[in-house]
């Protein structure tokens, strides 16, 4: 009968739904098809690498990057070795630092200068690229193909105009083939994320020569973020102006190669926060696929169709390579400019239309307050202010029922074999008492969207990450770090996983349990035991969600208590009712 | 197949979070029994419409009362 309480049990059961399923699913299926791959790649490239790689393991993270210790440190001495040549083209950008290897004319050192590793403010800069061969590796090149032509490759050492990319100055490679064709590649790079790639043959012999221009990005699928039931993490692309997030890695290491077919718009890797991706020339036909290339490493190329040269003629291609943060309205200023469906590059899924109000508003109040926990707060303040209207009803209508309940009664016991006639009776009833009937079921459908779309958008928005709310509360995209059993760290063990509950978590039971607690209406014994149980079970559930769900939902339950309190003071009847319903 | 489907997931609802749930219905029968008996009438699409006519009117400013299947 309590409205309050059905929007906290529709929040409730969506969540247990929600995350139980998830739970279940890890659970009961972790990753089986991890393992086959290892397997079935062993025996391919580099026997050494394979079972280094079946030693290590592959774990992977909500946010990805190496996991493994050995990796890490091999990645740290690798990239000293590989960034060590002083004949790198560095990159300097607002948001992109890093270099160009003139060797093979490779993109493969790609850090972002406004996101940090870890919450910890002296961490470095979060590395999206990686030269081949490193344990992280990923980067892009860009070349040509064809036949009886002396092409760049891999080792081709370029000579470069310039030593620094900035988003002023471009730099052009060049490379003369020493038979009458001179290759270059200019590149030049935004105050984002982007860089643009021209690819320039001119033909200076005497005869036409045919060409295909060519780029891809090459990366370990070790390094990706979890990939979940509704978070892609993978190959992604758009095609035919719609995003695809059907291809995992496995299935591509399955069938070796995946062509996902229509006009390409782009291609590329995601994980939950960062997209690396090649956005090909317009108007220029170009096929694309993704390849797996054993050992975990995999390629999304874009291969111009040929196209000739005729003597002393160039010829230029044109694309663009992504690699940066998925931050909204970078993605969409892009899509704006003509990358089609950019901007769904990040995997709001079926609910986008619900969550994207709610993400817009909290972006906002984030901008106004300037603290995303505030920001949260705010939001819940709004979002319950805009369901007050049907609590302040539901407890009117609640109040005057109770005074008809004999005569209820009565109609229940008159008409209990017909059911119909019965609800007839029960409506006149309430017609002929002026009480209003109950509340329906359309507030309590609704809270689950709402529920959902902050749930995703909290585990998707990197402007969420690595941002602090207060005290201990250093990310709030992240689990709470203050474990409660071990005394905050005071006592010197780490409990296991399950039971790590946070200060937050702790909050949470707490704050639902009184609210359960001041429900008015009667409940028989199984309900209210299961009430006295529930906050508990929850508790243990939330405690490894992001911390700004978890602040969410307390906010969402002091504000019920609230609100309770005030409309038991308008309706004091039911108070005394609900006192003596306890007893 | 599709109003199997359906017809599923509102028995579902019925079976589960609906018996925990403190009643709310202002229409008898309820939506989950409405939209079951609309789509065996009429279909998964027809019935299916009829089915969340009849939610999106049950809130606090819609209608109540007795509201069988058309």
């Amino acid at each position: 009968m309590d409205n309050q309480r059905n929007l906290i049990l529709a929040v409730v059961l969506s969540a247990v739904v929600l995350f139980g399923w998830d739970f279940a699913v890890s659970k009961f299926y972790p990753e089986p098809a991890k393992v086959s791959q290892t397997d079935t790649l062993a025996n391919t490239s580099d026997p050494n690498d394979a079972s280094e790689a079946q030693v290590r393991s592959t774990r992977h993270t909500r946010e990805g990057g190496l996991t493994d210790p050995a990796d890490m440190a091999e990645e740290a001495q690798d990239l000293k070795t590989a960034l060590a040549s002083s004949d790198r083209i560095t990159i300097d950008a607002p948001e992109v630092a890093g270099s160009i290897n003139p060797v093979g004319a490779r993109v493969d050192d790609v850090l972002l200068k406004t996101h940090r590793q870890t919450v910890d403010k002296d961490s470095g800069p979060v590395r999206l690229f990686s030269p081949d061969g490193t344990p992280a590796q990923q980067f892009a090149q860009f070349g040509w193909i064809g036949d009886d032509v002396k092409l760049p490759g891999a080792s081709t050492v370029w000579s470069t105009d310039g030593d620094v990319l900035t988003h002023e100055k471009p730099v052009t490679l060049s490379w003369d083939n020493g038979e009458g064709l001179t290759f270059r590649l200019r590149f030049s790079i935004d105050d984002h994320y982007m860089l643009n790639v021209k690819q320039i043959v001119a033909n200076r012999g005497t005869g036409s020569i045919v060409v295909q221009p060519y780029s891809f990005i090459n990366r370990t699928s070790r390094t990706a973020s979890k990939d979940t039931w509704n978070v892609h993490s993978g190959p992604i692309g758009a095609f035919d102006n719609s995003v695809s997030f059907d291809n995992d890695y496995d299935d591509v290491a399955e069938t070796g190669t995946v062509s996902p077919g229509g006009e390409t718009e782009w291609i590329g890797f995601t994980d939950i926060y960062w997209l690396s991706a090649l956005i090909p020339q317009e108007n220029t036909s170009a096929q694309s696929d993704f390849r797996s290339l054993g050992n975990d490493k995999f390629r999304a190329d874009v291969i111009y169709d040929p196209v000739t040269i005729p003597a002393g003629k160039q010829i230029t291609r044109d694309t663009q390579l992504f690699v940066g943060a998925k931050e909204s309205d970078v993605l969409d200023a892009y899509q704006e400019q003509g990358i089609s469906q950019f901007g769904l590059a990040i995997d709001w899924g079926w609910f986008r239309w619900f969550e994207w109000p709610i993400f817009q508003l909290l972006k906002k109040l984030y901008s106004l307050v300037g603290n995303f926990g505030v920001a949260i707060i705010l939001l819940t303040v709004i979002i319950r202010g805009l369901m007050f209207p049907v609590a302040q009803r539901q407890f009117a209508s609640m109040a005057a029922m109770r005074a008809v309940q004999p005569k209820m009664k009565a109609i229940q016991e008159r008409y209990k074999d017909d059911k119909q006639q019965q609800q007839q009776e029960i409506m006149k009833l309430y017609k002929e008492e002026g009480v209003n009937p109950l509340a329906g079921c359309l507030p309590l459908v609704l809270q689950i969207p709402i529920f959902f779309a902050l749930y995703k958008t909290l585990l998707l928005a990197i402007e969420m990450r690595h941002k602090p709310f207060v005290l201990w509360i250093k990310d709030l995209s992240a689990p709470d770090p203050a474990t409660v059993l071990n005394l905050f760290g005071l006592l010197p063990f780490t409990p296991p996983s399950f039971l790590a509950i946070g200060v937050l978590a702790l909050l949470l039971g707490i704050t639902m349990f009184l609210q359960f607690r001041l429900n008015p209406s009667a409940m028989d014994p199984v309900q209210q035991q299961m009430f006295m149980i529930m906050p508990w079970v929850l508790m243990f559930v939330m405690a490894p969600f992001a911390a700004g769900l978890l602040l969410y939902w307390i906010t969402s339950n002091i504000l019920t208590l609230a609100q309770q309190r005030y409309l038991y003071s308008r309706h004091p009847q039911l108070k005394a009712q609900a006192a003596k319903a306890k007893d | 197949m599709t109003a199997r489907f359906f017809i599923l997931i509102a028995r579902f609802w019925q079976l589960g979070p609906s018996r925990f749930l403190p009643p709310t219905c202002r229409y008898a029968p309820s939506c989950s029994e409405y939209t079951i008996q609309a789509i065996a009438k009429y279909g998964a699409i027809k019935g299916g419409w009829l089915g969340l006519k009849r939610l999106l009117r049950c809130h606090p400013w819609g209608g109540h009362g007795y509201d069988p299947v058309p």
